[in-house]
């Protein structure tokens, strides 16, 4: 699973959010941030992080959650640093 | 202080129903509002009750998008006519919505401007019956079912759910910065919240209110009733309602919801606003004998004492009744009724007749449906009273009883089987609930 790979299957559960503004969706990169640059409400960034451990199949530790910021970059590295954990256990 | 409260506006959700005006044209038409219910029928055996008063999702222009953790799990609905916007959408469950959407006709129909609804002086009281089990059972089997972690229920399990949930979403859509909460009252519930709003318009703490209450449709509130061995059975949908009939057999479980809009009289008179009636008076109380379920003549008696207290001269032309259609409740109520206003000079209204009993919405919906026949001076009927009792009622063969010993048969006059055209200046209406708890209104055509 690539960087890129994980940030479409963000975009697809993006996709489904309603408050999310569409538009600024095609513009995604990894800098984005989901409230200051996609909309997205503080209250639903937990519910894309529970979507986000279904979509790739992970569950992601509790401590790890609670460190993550706004930006897409680091949602990015938890499923990429989560799904290498899994690998190597 | 000598304030008057008017009510200016209303709106709900009605099953079967495309608007206020649907709803009032099948009322005076003495049209059934309910119908099988083919999602109790799936359980079949399981279900002893198949019909309902319910509201589709599509049928109030709602569709849901369900979760991909939890199954069966609305993770929000999304409105096909774009009248709330999508983050109040996802902080509401069905009732909380329909709150919303009779919030909003409301206001429309009473003409406030916006700066009159973000008032500090308009506040919001509405509430539900039921608890929002429709969200909290599907999203909790991923947890305790599943092992999943807490977060894969969503972020909207508690507000979606919270008793107060009606009330706050409304506020939130609204931005409202007047009292924002909710009276729990079990069938009493719509009625309290209005009464409630009444007394904090009255007493001076705001000037406008919206209030009313909701129960959205729920298989899991209807099971429980279900369980009870309360609600009626062996009749089409459309007969299944019959308050006073001597075959009635329970109540019919339904779902909807109703808001009025109400005001201090001369905020509404200054503005011009059209007056849809005044509000005579509002009493409550509770029947104090121990007893959670069975109704109570000394407390329903007190109940219209309290009321003739508030309301000197109180002379309803139509009194608009609980009437569950359950073999307890109708003939109590009935004889409390004639023990306090005598057999002449009314009649009887009994919409659950039509639409079943809605729960914590039949105290609006009811106030609605009263509105309604003060501005159509029609009496809105008791359908299928097709044979009345012409022996005893089981109160009546109680030890102690000490109301009328005559059948409920006597009082034919009072219990209009179809709608009925007539003069009407001044209507009661009455809600009880479970814990013995009484409301009654008295609501007046302006000017009269």
């Amino acid at each position: 699973m690539t960087r890129q790979d994980v940030l479409d299957g963000i975009i697809k559960i993006l996709k489904d959010v309603k408050t999310v503004d569409q538009e600024a969706l095609k513009n995604i990169t990894e800098d984005s941030d989901f409230i200051m640059d996609l909309g997205l409400p503080s209250t639903e960034l937990i519910n894309v992080i529970a979507n986000a451990e279904d979509e790739f199949g992970l569950e992601f530790d509790d401590d790890d959650v609670d460190a993550l910021d706004s930006k897409v970059k680091a949602t990015i590295d938890l499923v990429m640093g989560t799904q290498q954990k899994s690998n190597e256990s | 202080m000598n304030r008057s409260v008017a009510i200016v506006g209303m709106g709900g959700v009605f099953p079967t129903c495309s608007s206020l005006e649907n709803f009032a044209d099948k009322l005076f038409t003495n049209q059934s509002l309910i119908r099988r219910w083919e999602e109790a029928a799936s359980f079949g055996k399981q279900m002893r009750s198949h019909v309902s008063g319910f509201v589709t999702l599509e049928e109030a222009g709602l569709y849901a998008q369900w979760s991909k953790n939890a199954p069966q799990y609305p993770e929000t609905y999304l409105d096909h006519k774009e009248r709330i916007p999508y983050e109040h959408l996802a902080t509401a469950d069905i009732g909380s919505i329909w709150a919303m959407l009779s919030g909003i006709d409301a206001i429309k129909m009473c003409g406030w401007e916006q700066s009159e609804v973000e008032s500090v002086r308009t506040g919001v009281t509405i509430g539900s019956g039921g608890g929002g089990h429709s969200i909290l059972r599907p999203s909790w089997h991923s947890f305790f079912n599943d092992g999943r972690k807490s977060r894969s229920l969503g972020s909207h399990g508690v507000d979606r759910a919270m008793a107060y949930r009606d009330a706050a979403n409304v506020a939130c859509l609204l931005k409202t910065k007047g009292v924002c909460e909710a009276v729990g009252s079990a069938c009493a519930t719509g009625l309290s919240n209005i009464g409630h709003a009444y007394r904090l318009i009255k007493f001076g703490l705001q000037d406008r209110m919206l209030a009313g209450g909701v129960e959205g449709t729920s298989i899991e509130t209807f099971v429980g009733f279900d369980a009870m061995t309360v609600l009626s059975r062996g009749y089409e949908p459309e007969k299944s309602s019959r308050p006073f009939d001597k075959n009635r057999n329970g109540f019919v479980c339904s779902f909807g919801g109703a808001v009025v809009a109400l005001e201090e009289l001369e905020h509404a008179k200054a503005r011009g606003a059209n007056i849809i009636a005044v509000i005579d008076g509002y009493h409550n109380n509770a029947d104090g004998d121990g007893d959670m379920f069975a109704p109570s003549y000394d407390g329903q008696k007190r109940l219209w004492q309290g009321l003739k207290g508030e309301v000197p001269g109180l002379k309803p032309d139509v009194v608009k009744a609980h009437g569950t259609s359950t073999p307890a409740g109708d003939s109590i109520e009935l004889f409390s009724i004639i023990s306090e206003l005598g057999a002449e000079g009314y009649h009887i209204s009994a919409p659950k007749s039509q639409f079943g009993h809605m729960l914590g919405a039949a105290g609006s919906v009811e106030l609605v449906a009263s509105l309604l026949m003060l501005q159509q001076q029609t009496v809105s009927p008791c359908l299928n009273t097709d044979e009345l009792n012409d022996g005893k009622e089981w109160i009546q063969e109680q030890p102690g009883w000490a109301g009328t010993e005559k059948p409920v048969a006597a009082f034919r006059h009072l219990l209009p089987s179809q709608a009925l055209q007539k003069e009407i200046n001044q209507i009661v209406s009455l809600n009880y609930g479970f814990g013995g708890t009484n409301a009654a209104i008295s609501i007046s055509r302006y000017g009269k």
